[in-house]
């Protein structure tokens, strides 16, 4: 995804992509403007299934990171869960 | 207690390198933890250890969450362990091409990417010819992926999730199988729409499969995609991969 996100980028669109912890380091190596990594396993770049309040704070945090204008990783400062939400 | 599905007796020479290895496409594949190939056997070993002692006190608290922080804090040890070195990893750029936003989001036509490998019911992009591709052979033919081009799959946006699949053999899909909103956010970005956090969900969502030719797909493909999306009117892109 750190080719697509980069190609987009330098096709005048900002990007912002979501990384799991485990490829973190990746989206820094690869160069993609905006990262935000989150404490997710793989397969599960967003929150637990049916973690829909995670989902979407994770989704918000990201979209955020598009007003800036410098290259920016940034961890989400939550850790996964599997419990404590209403599905 | 259900009896194992599996019987069959175990191999009696197996080595702890072969026993690693099976979890990766190997006899005991498992995408959740194929990562076991890249432990050393001392640390292959801690990891059972690790969890072996976790799921003792489960057992008494049932406090599955312990066993999940195990797994993921071995997972990532792992891939951060054979990836880490900036030197080896081939695909490490020197610079960070960036765009900035040209209006505020919330006036912005957004749209989703994810390499997740959905597609839509009806429009099966059936890799190599297959139709109807299952999970598993998908992960059989994983080394095929590696060396083929991606295919693209438009993904209407009020596409209903019943008619959503997703395939892919490089990542463990049960978790976006059960909730497609794990990779694919389509009713997270369109209620972001409606409070107007966005200015607009663009109307097609695009995937891919991430296990693909990486040469391909830096070189020739997506900056076709990219082109498509400067088409589709889009200020700005939320990419998933997994």
């Amino acid at each position: 995804m750190g080719h697509v996100q980069r190609a987009i980028e330098m096709a005048g669109i900002a990007t912002v992509g979501v990384y799991v912890r485990s490829f973190g380091h990746i989206a820094g190596l690869m160069g993609v403007a905006r990262a935000l990594i989150t404490d997710h396993p793989m397969g599960r770049p967003l929150g637990a299934p049916r973690d829909t309040e995670r989902q979407y704070e994770v989704v918000g945090a990201a979209l955020d990171l598009l007003s800036c204008d410098a290259p920016t990783v940034t961890q989400f400062p939550l850790s996964y869960r599997t419990t404590g939400f209403n599905p | 207690m259900t009896e194992p599905a599996n019987d069959q007796a175990p191999e009696a020479d197996e080595t702890i390198k072969q026993l690693r290895e099976s979890f990766f496409y190997g006899s005991r594949s498992n995408l959740n933890f194929k990562f076991a190939k890249d432990l050393s056997d001392a640390e292959f070993a801690q990891f059972i250890g690790d969890l072996l002692n976790g799921l003792g006190t489960t057992i008494d608290d049932g406090d599955a969450d312990r066993l999940v922080e195990v797994a993921h804090r071995w997972q990532v040890k792992a891939y951060r362990g054979h990836l880490a070195d900036p030197a080896g990893f081939p695909h490490r750029h020197d610079d960070t091409p960036i765009t900035a936003l040209a209006k505020p989001l919330s006036e912005s036509t957004v749209a989703l990417v994810t390499s997740s490998g959905h597609f839509v019911e009806g429009d099966d992009p059936e890799p190599f010819g297959v139709p109807n591709m299952t999970q598993q052979q998908a992960e059989e033919r994983i080394v095929d992926f590696l060396a083929s081009a991606p295919q693209l799959s438009a993904i209407p946006v009020d596409t209903r999730a019943e008619n959503l699949r997703v395939r892919h053999g490089g990542y463990p899909v049960a978790a976006v199988a059960t909730d497609h909103q794990v990779a694919l956010p389509l009713g997270h970005l369109r209620s972001l729409e409606s409070r107007g956090v966005i200015g607009e969900l663009s109307p097609i969502a695009y995937s891919f499969v991430g296990a693909t030719s990486q040469v391909r797909l830096t070189k020739h493909i997506a900056p076709k995609w990219a082109e498509q999306l400067v088409a589709d009117g889009v200020d700005a892109v939320l990419a998933v991969p997994v």
